[in-house]
């Protein structure tokens, strides 16, 4: 339970057994490695000599991943990889698949492959633009040889002009070349801004041409020089062209087809393979070594110590592992244990950021109230069962998911338990199905006879009950940081500041239940008391880090002033109430409408069914979020603000961290 | 003059759904939009995404809810006997959808950025989702508050 004793250790390998501690040590999965400073100018970080080589490997083998996974069809969805169905290999299975693979030589091919692609598409692009250039010359009566290239004396231009320029240049450029040349202007529809020209001249005319073209806001525009017939002809051979590419491209997707086929799972084994041994070679290289020993410095949970001690017995005098307790100024990282019955439910303080070390673990603090929130957040017995069914089905369908997902899902079983039974307190199943509907009315006995209380008629009441609650979470939680303040001998805190307000908070309470008649007016002088002693310790206390009287009274009173966010605290639990409500109201809702829907004729039923199951699906997606969400916020915001910070690091010991496959321990040891 | 507190309850049923749902559709827009352009560097964040964009979409479900109570209560469904609803029950029916209209609405919107903000935050470190969504649902607060007020005034209204 809790955050677990983890011990400092130092390991010293001899460097002939590196090799085999190292691996030793990342199968137990229990040592941390943290890097050490050099402290002396000796050699300093180790560097294993296969780093380099591993490293490019990896770095092909994800080269290789990123272009052909697009093209492999797996068999495993992704799905069902992320929860687990992975296939299982030993360490020396990867090696021997790494001596049987020559990767660089595929990779050659492949990049080959890629290159050869690329010069393709980028072809294509070239021709589809060249194509639309045609288009629009469609009707240049002249071979493109004459601009490309010109003969002996006849020049050629081709560009846009404005087309309000064109009838005037045009005119002016038939005068001046007479018969020593050509003037093409584009067809052009009415709204065009710019219209084609060209001008083939003699060589002669050059200057002349070249002024009326710059007067008139000429852009000249190169056409590819490979154009050389007219533009029938260019069409057609563009167009051979492009279909001979698109055999040639067609061909090579194909081949990478085949090749993905042939090699992702052999790439996928290896690349796992190699980053573990680089993980491995990495945490050597945190290390510090001597001429002949190296030095690992890092962390072991109390409890793993026996397994690490284990791992490394059979090197001997080789391997030798000493443990300390953390000094203050040391920062271990936290490794929480607890009992399978909150397992699931460490999941949550994970997403709010693991404890300290040495701090309190909330786990098993919160589990109880996330449990009840959440079932009354969503309340409908129906929606449970759907939401225990789906998850059940699951869990059994891949039973090899990772810890995580697996606690995620034990968690929404968990919730889903504690909403049927909260959705059988208050008679809500699938909204108000069983009334709705005149078939089910066989089961109106069952469900009343365990309804107690229906917050559909009853609002106040279950918002009194939510209200309630949190009254008791926020004081739980103030006893939780008053306990720890005394756990670390923290006196002023724990009675000054927590005291205080526990002290002042119960009085408060007492004095409202006193005054709306719930409690009897004896009652009222213990109340008062309790109030004023603990507004005289807050007064008293709260400003005692500020300088002069004056300072420390105003602090003081202000402090008081912090009431007003336990009062938004605690209605913050009316969410519970607006939230059950919600999902009871959407199911009676969903109810109606099929009830409506059931009057058509004929097909009446059929619609009625549909909306009743995709109403409800819909409905229990959404509600699930929303219960999920809001009973997470009332332990992120409300409950953990009185005692846990978070902010730990959590304990991330060198082990197998895998992508596609999994590593299983060789069979023969 | 008797159909005039049908009518208001009416009005306000109107504006329950209709506002809300307004700032919903605003809010789980804002929050697309910058889930697409995430999704354009990495496809694999749809469930996440979708997760985030779909937070602010509640509003429209509590203005719904809030309508049906409002029309339930003035007997328009269900096919039950008639009710009389006097001017002014049904200008009270009018206020008690208020809150929800006007809070769905700017609370959708509010949220709809947060969440928007916090797609982009999920972008750049996964891991974090836990602390993403938990941001939305703070603006939310609000949204149920509302929600809140206007079945306890609904609920308080007599006929």
């Amino acid at each position: 339970m809790a955050v677990a004793r983890i011990k400092k250790a130092e390991l010293y390998v001899h460097k002939t057994d590196l090799d085999n501690v190292l691996s030793a040590l990342q199968k137990t999965g229990s040592y941390e490695v943290v890097p050490i400073s050099p402290e002396t100018d000796a050699e300093g970080s180790p560097v294993h000599p296969d780093i380099g080589r591993v490293e490019g490997l990896l770095g092909e083998a994800r080269y290789l991943l990123r272009f052909l996974e697009p093209h492999f069809k797996d068999n495993v969805s992704s799905l069902a990889r992320t929860m687990g169905e992975r296939q299982s290999i030993s360490l020396r299975d990867g090696e021997a698949l790494e001596s049987a693979t020559d990767l660089m030589k595929f990779s050659e091919t492949v990049r080959s492959l890629e290159r050869r692609l690329m010069e393709i598409r980028s072809e294509l692009t070239q021709i589809s633009s060249t194509e639309s250039l045609l288009e629009d010359l469609s009707d240049f009566p002249y071979p493109f040889e004459l601009i490309t290239s010109g003969t002996e004396r006849v020049r050629g231009v081709l560009g846009t002009m404005p087309a309000a320029k064109i009838p005037g240049w045009k005119e002016e450029t038939a005068a001046a070349l007479s018969s020593m040349g050509e003037v093409y202007v584009s067809v052009m529809g009415e709204k065009d801004q710019e219209g084609w020209v060209a001008v083939l001249y003699d060589e002669s005319l050059n200057q002349q041409i070249s002024d009326l073209l710059v007067r008139n806001s000429f852009s000249r525009v190169d056409i590819p020089s490979s154009l050389k017939g007219t533009v029938e002809d260019e069409q057609r051979s563009l167009a051979g062209r492009k279909e001979f590419l698109a055999g040639e491209e067609e061909r090579i997707v194909t081949e990478v087809e085949a090749a993905a086929e042939e090699w992702i799972p052999t790439v996928r084994t290896l690349s796992d393979y190699w980053t573990v041994l680089r993980d491995r070679y990495q945490a050597l290289s945190s290390g510090y070594s001597t001429e002949q020993v190296v030095i690992l410095r890092g962390w072991v949970p109390e409890s793993e110590v026996p397994r690490v001690t284990k791992a490394i017995a059979p090197f001997g005098l080789s391997a030798e592992l000493f443990l300390f307790d953390p000094r203050p100024d040391d920062s271990p990282p936290s490794h929480i244990v607890n009992s399978p019955w909150c397992l699931p439910f460490e999941n949550l303080t994970r997403l709010y950021g693991a404890p300290k070390y040495g701090e309190i673990d909330p786990t098993p603090l919160l589990a109880p109230f996330f449990f009840l929130f959440f079932g009354m957040c969503l309340g409908d017995a129906g929606y449970g069962l759907v939401m225990i069914g789906f998850f059940l089905w699951f869990l059994k369908k891949y039973q090899r998911m990772p810890k995580g997902f697996q606690g995620f899902f034990k968690l929404f079983v968990l919730s889903g338990i504690s909403t049927i039974v909260v959705g059988t307190l208050t008679g809500s199943w699938f909204g108000d199905l069983v009334d709705a509907f005149s078939i089910f009315s066989f089961l109106r006995p069952v469900k009343n006879f365990f309804l107690i209380l229906n917050p559909m008629e009853n609002p106040m009441i279950f918002l009194a009950i939510s209200l309630a609650l949190g009254v008791v979470q926020l004081f739980f939680g103030l006893f939780i940081a008053f306990y720890d303040a005394l756990r670390k001998g923290n006196y002023m805190g724990a009675f000054a500041d927590t005291g205080g307000w526990i002290v002042f908070l119960s009085g408060l309470l007492l004095w409202g239940g006193v005054s709306s008649g719930f409690l009897s007016a004896n009652a009222a002088f213990l109340a008062k008391t309790l109030a004023l002693l603990g507004a005289v310790v807050l007064v008293t206390t709260q400003g005692r880090e500020k300088e002069g009287i004056v300072g420390k009274a105003v602090s003081g009173l202000l402090s008081l002033y912090s009431v007003t966010s336990y009062l938004g605290d605690v209605l913050s639990y009316s969410r519970l109430l607006a939230l059950g409500l919600a999902t009871s109201a959407v199911g009676v809702i969903i109810n109606m409408l099929a009830g409506l829907a059931g009057d058509v004729p004929y097909i009446g039923w059929l619609i009625a069914l549909v909306l009743l199951i995709g109403g409800h699906i819909f409905s229990i997606a959404v509600n699930v979020l929303g219960a999920f969400v809001h009973s997470l916020r009332l332990q992120y915001v409300e409950f953990f603000s009185k005692f846990y910070s978070g902010g730990g690091s959590v304990f991330a010991p060198l082990t197998y961290k895998t992508s596609f496959v999994s590593i299983e321990n060789d069979p023969e040891e | 003059m008797d159909l005039l507190g049908i009518m208001l309850a009416i009005l306000g049923a109107a504006m329950a759904a209709g506002w809300a749902g307004a700032g919903s559709a605003i809010g789980v827009g804002i929050a697309g939009e910058s889930g697409a352009g995430v999704m354009t560097e990495d496809p694999g964040k749809f469930g996440l995404v979708l997760l985030l964009q779909a937070l602010p979409g509640t509003q429209g479900i509590y203005g719904l809810l809030i309508a049906f109570f409002a029309i339930l209560k003035v007997g328009l469904l269900g096919g039950g006997a008639e009710i009389t609803v006097s001017v002014w029950q049904g200008l009270g029916i009018f206020f008690a959808c208020l809150p929800i209209a006007v809070g769905g609405f700017f609370s959708a919107i509010a949220q709809g950025k947060t969440s928007a903000a916090c797609i982009q935050m999920i972008a750049k470190r996964p891991e974090e989702t836990g602390k993403a969504v938990i941001l939305p649902a703070m603006v939310e607060t609000y949204a149920v508050l509302a929600l809140l007020m206007s079945i306890i005034l609904l609920n308080g209204i007599s006929l």
